[in-house]
């Protein structure tokens, strides 16, 4: 008990203790090495993505424009604002930040007057703590972020190289479900894509399993979900999020998941019958993506259309130019179905020019639209190159499409390095697979492999073919023997193509000649339009723009009656061609109910 | 042999036939082209035109050239005939491009035109003392040049496009 | 011992209810609350008093209802991990533990051992400050002012602690759905070491000071007796529970975490006063010393801290409940979660202790209590209102 009395006052000994407070904390206090304290965001790294915005479940951050940072390919230009009467410093937006710009200091003192103040955007409004070294950062491993992407099954090499079997053989629902998954939705894409699809919502589709929604959303864009699923040059998935640091999300594979999902059948359900006729004819001329685009868009607007095709099939370009392996014949044959099904008449085998005239058109339509596309090959006109044994790739890959018999060279040269020519080198490897057994075919290519216009992948897939592929290298000449057959090409090293404002300025090194042996030399090097079917008349009425036909920015071009889409005008790309089809389609139809309107 | 080979195998040279040469090759250019307007089609005749104009600017800057007074002195020197000479004023005549070329061969031969313009001038401006006359020279090289890389750059866009 | 000394006011009506005519004169109503230095936080107790002596009390709650559960429902899964926290602010680290294990359990997550390891130690850490608020607040409700500076001082070098592991001092947000942030940062075993040595030299002190002393002893002996028959039928847990010798603890009950692998005793009473449980209280606190030593011996020096997450801005989870449950420093800490295959919870329920202790248990035990046992009393509960309405 007098323990009890005595023991508290051991309590005393503190008063010859120095205090344990700290004298300025305001000053001698920084926060830890992980501190989450007040944003730093790195604007430069920044895209812009608003997957901060999603994640914050306070509603304190707002992506907001800021004067100086435009909006671009893949950076919507947008930067957050937060909102310190909000934000509680869960640090979730920093976790889930796609490029890892948006990061925390140590800093945690803040005074101010103004509680407005406190409403700023980080690296943006100056803060002394911007350049603070120590402060939260994402964890390296990426907890929040999406996980890498879902390869897709593919043929091998030994097993596609016999064949034009599609190599691509497309996701399984499970496998599109988790590649669907990885998606933020952020929807940089949207803005990139020429259709401006709604990409971020054919994904959730996916995600949810509702495929149906998902054929109604690609249809609302895009009638050529089939050809874009396979072979779209994908400028979505340079301007998605994911890229920053790792594989962007595979939305043209999601696309064709999607569409191979839904019967045909029920695709022609779910996007309806098309208005009730309103008695405007229209003549397309050209039954490739922008054309049909075109013509899906007009008909579902209930005005009648008919299309000239020259060949015997539909899809242009992408029937005729692209092969077989990438893009299955009869996938394209679904997507023309859709478009026939809404009324669209298609003429096979009618050449306009030949067939029938330009003046014919005018005259019986209320409006022509021109989508003849790029099917003439250019020509690097060295020495030799009028050799009968030197051909176009694009003369070629339709030779291969008609099914047209061609004398398979056992060896042979493609000069290019775009995907044309990787699409004519493999097309023709393919061939002396099935004839020889064997391929010897030599790719050469003016840029340097980091410089190549095709695909990586198409590059890639090409080597893994056994295609030669030559970079630097520059034809010179064709060489032909006394007896005038085709030994082989001659070119030399490519030192530069660009000089230093890169522009086209081929260096070569004459002393590196190399003679690559070739029964044939494919040239695929750039492609024009045959515009000789407008006639001279035509030709001199219309106004040009450096070549193209001149159009204004809904198509139409300096003759009324004329509109015109595609890779003739806009140059080679689908989803561009639909993108096109879809503006002239707008104003023709603005132009057409106009006029009703007048009368 | 006519009167200009002649001419053209002497080694040496005056600033002031050369200068009349390079008037005469800019001339015959400008007269060629604008007479070529007309006769391809319209799609490509933007093309033509565009280097009839550039044509005539050069052929301006040399007749203002011959008409300082300034220059008088320097125009007697006598300079090395440069390599590229031969070249050069082969160029003054005029090619046979056919009857309605197409953008590809017109390109080609302004192409060559351009190069054989700027070697010239380089390697007069090579031969020369540093002073005004060698400034010239690397004034016109730089011209050409600039002229050429322009042309590569169309040239590259127009064959070599749509090959993706 | 103190029971017989009372009076036995006030009469039951034959119905059973408290016979209390407040026009007599003879009752005063006394509120104590929400502003006042003997509750602890946001709460207020309406009593009914005789004299000094409570006849009746009434708990008053709702002064910190945000309506968390509420929110989360409109929460993803991963929004809701930062709200959690604030159901608990003294001892936060239950509810994101208790959380993230109910997520990963519905969603069919396995987390990483290092995970594990993190979070034990992160929720024993927990624990310290918790009981070394609570001995402040014990004292100072009884006048002993000085103990709560000195707990105070020590949590500080625990806060620190939590601040460089964490990356923050009260709201941690540490523990993830799916594992922790981050590792151990370099050199952290060592100065935790030093901030356990002066919590047990402080402890020392306090021992003096606090336990040994006449007018804390004569002031909480025999005062607020828990009887063991109360235990089940109150649903007290924790040292509550313990100091009346009924020795609940999840951590042995349903061991969970790491716990198997460490080697402790529970801590009991059995005067189950105000006195003991204050003292099963510090006891507790050492063992949680000694089990924080243990971890950072044991656990692995390498390894992942999360395991691999959907995308969590739309991450489903399929149908199905379940109840998560651990010890925190005042009793079971339990989260009740439902999913319906949709990407936010139908229902999450918290059961935090104090909601039994603080209302039923207090209101049972303030009758016939002197007026000025009252703070001491309700403090001797260890209760923290934002957990008794989340």
């Amino acid at each position: 008990m007098i323990r009890d009395v005595l023991s508290p006052f051991t309590a005393w000994k503190n008063l010859f203790r120095e205090p344990v407070t700290i004298k300025d904390p305001l000053n001698e206090r920084p926060g830890s090495a992980r501190y989450r304290g007040f944003h730093q965001n790195d604007l430069d790294k920044c895209i812009g993505c608003g997957t901060c915005e999603t994640i914050c479940q306070n509603g304190a951050i707002d992506m907001l424009p800021v004067d100086g940072v435009p909006a671009k390919l893949g950076d919507s230009g947008l930067r957050p604002r937060i909102d310190y009467g909000r934000c509680c410093w869960c640090a979730l937006c920093v976790d889930v930040c796609m490029t890892g710009s948006l990061t925390m200091s140590n800093e945690y003192k803040w005074i101010e007057s103004d509680p407005d103040k406190y409403l700023y955007m980080p690296g943006v409004d100056k803060k002394h703590w911007d350049n603070a070294e120590l402060g939260y950062r994402r964890h390296e491993e990426r907890h929040l972020s999406p996980g890498d992407r879902v390869d897709m099954p593919e043929l091998h090499a030994e097993e596609r190289i016999g064949s034009f079997i599609e190599m691509v053989k497309g996701y399984d629902i499970a496998q599109a479900q988790l590649e669907a998954d990885r998606c933020v939705s952020c929807g940089l894409c949207i803005a990139s894509c020429p259709a401006h699809m709604a990409i971020p919502d054919y994904i959730k589709a996916v995600r949810n399993g509702d495929y149906e929604r998902g054929v109604q959303l690609l249809y609302e864009t895009n009638p050529f979900s089939q050809v874009c699923g396979r072979v779209c040059t994908h400028c979505c998935e340079s301007a998605c999020a994911a890229r920053h640091e790792g594989d962007p999300i595979a939305i043209r594979w999601l696309k064709r998941h999607i569409i191979d999902q839904v019967p045909q059948e029920r695709i022609l359900q779910l996007i309806g019958k098309p208005a009730a006729p309103t008695g405007k004819k229209v003549a397309i001329v050209g039954a490739g993506p922008a054309g049909l685009t075109t013509a899906f868009d007009l008909a579902r607007l209930g005005h009648a259309v008919t299309v000239f095709e020259a060949q015997a099939a539909g899809g242009g370009m992408t029937r005729y130019g692209i092969p077989e392996y990438r893009l299955p014949y009869d996938a394209l044959d679904r997507d023309i179905a859709v478009i026939t099904a809404m009324g669209v008449e298609i003429k096979y085998n009618h050449r306009v020019g030949t067939d029938i005239s330009m003046q014919q058109l005018e005259t019986d339509y209320d409006a022509v639209v021109l989508a003849i596309g790029l099917h003439q090959g250019r020509s690097t006109r060295i020495p030799g190159s009028d050799h009968p044994q030197v051909r176009k790739a694009v003369d070629l890959l339709r030779q291969i499409t008609t099914g047209e018999k061609i004398d398979v060279p056992k060896s042979m040269v493609v000069i290019g390095g775009g995907n044309v020519a990787m699409d004519i080198a493999r097309s023709m490897a393919r061939l002396q697979m099935q004839q020889y057994g064997e391929i010897r075919v030599t790719l050469t290519a003016l840029e340097d492999k980091a410089h190549f216009l095709a695909d990586p992948v198409e590059v890639k897939e090409s080597i893994e073919e056994q295609i030669n592929i030559l970079d630097s290298r520059g034809p010179q000449a064709c060489v032909i023997d006394a007896d005038g057959k085709l030994l082989g090409l001659k070119t030399w090293k490519v030192l530069s193509i660009f000089d230093e404002d890169r522009r086209f300025a081929p260096k070569y090194d004459p002393a590196d000649e190399q003679i690559h042996e070739g029964k044939m030399i494919v040239e695929a090097i750039g492609q024009m339009a045959d515009v000789s079917l407008l006639g001279d008349a035509l030709t001199e009425k219309l106004e040009w723009n450096r070549g193209r036909i001149q159009i204004d920015p809904n198509g139409r071009t300096s003759e009324h009656w004329l509109w015109s889409a595609g890779d003739c005008v806009k140059g080679p790309d689908v989803i561009n061609a639909v993108a096109d089809g879809h503006r002239v389609a707008t104003s023709i139809h603005c132009v057409l109910t106009q006029q009703e309107a007048k009368i | 042999m006519s009167e200009a080979s002649i001419e053209r195998l002497k080694s040496k040279t005056t600033l002031k036939e050369i200068l009349a040469v390079a008037t005469e090759f800019e001339r015959t250019a400008r007269d060629f082209y604008t007479a070529l307007a007309p006769k391809v089609q319209k799609n490509i005749r933007y093309l033509v035109q565009e280097l009839a104009e550039e044509e005539q600017r050069h052929y301006d800057l040399f007749t203002q050239l011959a008409e300082r007074t300034d220059l008088e002195q320097q125009l007697q020197v006598e300079v090395e005939r440069p390599v590229s000479d031969h070249k050069f004023s082969d160029c003054i005549h005029l090619p046979d491009l056919g009857e309605q070329p197409d953008d590809q061969a017109v390109l080609q031969y302004a192409l060559m035109r351009e190069h054989a313009a700027m070697e010239q001038y380089h390697s007069l401006a090579q031969s020369t003392e540093s002073g005004p006359i060698h400034d010239l020279f690397l004034f016109l090289a730089n011209e050409e040049t600039k002229h050429k890389n322009e042309l590569e750059k169309v040239y590259y866009e127009t064959v070599h496009s749509g090959g993706v | 011992m103190f029971e017989l000394d009372r009076s036995q006011y006030p009469q039951k009506k034959p119905d059973g209810t408290l016979d209390i005519d407040l026009s007599s004169g003879k009752y005063l109503k006394l509120w104590q609350g929400p502003q006042h230095p003997g509750i602890t936080g946001n709460m207020a107790i309406e009593l009914t008093v005789c004299g000094d002596e409570v006849v009746e009390g009434k708990t008053h709650v709702g002064y910190l209802h945000r309506g968390f559960e509420k929110l989360m429902e409109r929460r993803t899964f991963m929004q809701c991990f930062p709200i959690v926290c604030r159901i608990c602010v003294p001892e936060p680290d239950f509810n994101e533990y208790c959380y993230a294990a109910a997520v990963e359990e519905l969603a069919g997550l396995e987390v990483p051992e290092m995970a594990n390891w993190i979070r034990t130690l992160i929720l024993e850490m927990g624990r310290i400050n918790s009981y070394l608020m609570y001995l402040g607040g014990q004292a100072g409700a009884l006048g002993l002012g000085v103990i709560g500076q000195w707990t105070t001082y020590v949590r500080d070098l625990m806060l620190d602690r939590f601040e460089e592991l964490t990356g923050a001092r009260i709201y941690h947000m540490f523990i993830l759905p799916g594992g922790v942030r981050d590792r151990l940062p370099e050199g952290f075993a060592g100065r935790m070491e030093k901030a356990l040595q002066e919590i047990e030299s402080t402890l020392g002190d306090v021992e003096k000071v606090m336990f040994h002393n006449a007018v804390f002893k004569k002031r909480t002996v025999g005062v607020g007796v828990i009887e063991a028959g109360w235990v089940d039928s109150y649903g007290i847990t924790g040292p509550n529970a313990r100091a009346a010798g009924v020795a609940k603890d999840v951590r042995k009950d349903q061991p969970y975490l790491v716990y198997p692998e460490l080697d402790f005793e529970l801590v009991t009473g059995k005067d189950s006063d105000i006195y003991a449980r204050a003292d099963v209280r510090r006891r507790d606190l050492l063992l949680s010393v000694d089990l924080i030593r243990q971890i950072l011996a044991k656990m692995p020096k390498t390894g992942e801290v999360m395991a691999k997450l959907p995308n969590v801005l739309h991450w489903k989870i399929p149908r199905g409940e379940t109840y998560v449950r651990g010890e925190c420093s005042r009793g079971e800490y339990g989260y009740y979660l439902v999913t319906d295959g949709s990407g936010y919870p139908r229902r999450v329920n918290v059961r935090g202790p104090s909601y039994t202790h603080s209302i039923a248990l207090f209101e049972r035990m303030v009758i016939n209590a002197n007026i000025s046992d009252v703070a001491a009393l309700l403090v001797s509960l260890h209760t923290y209102p934002p957990e008794i309405e989340r």
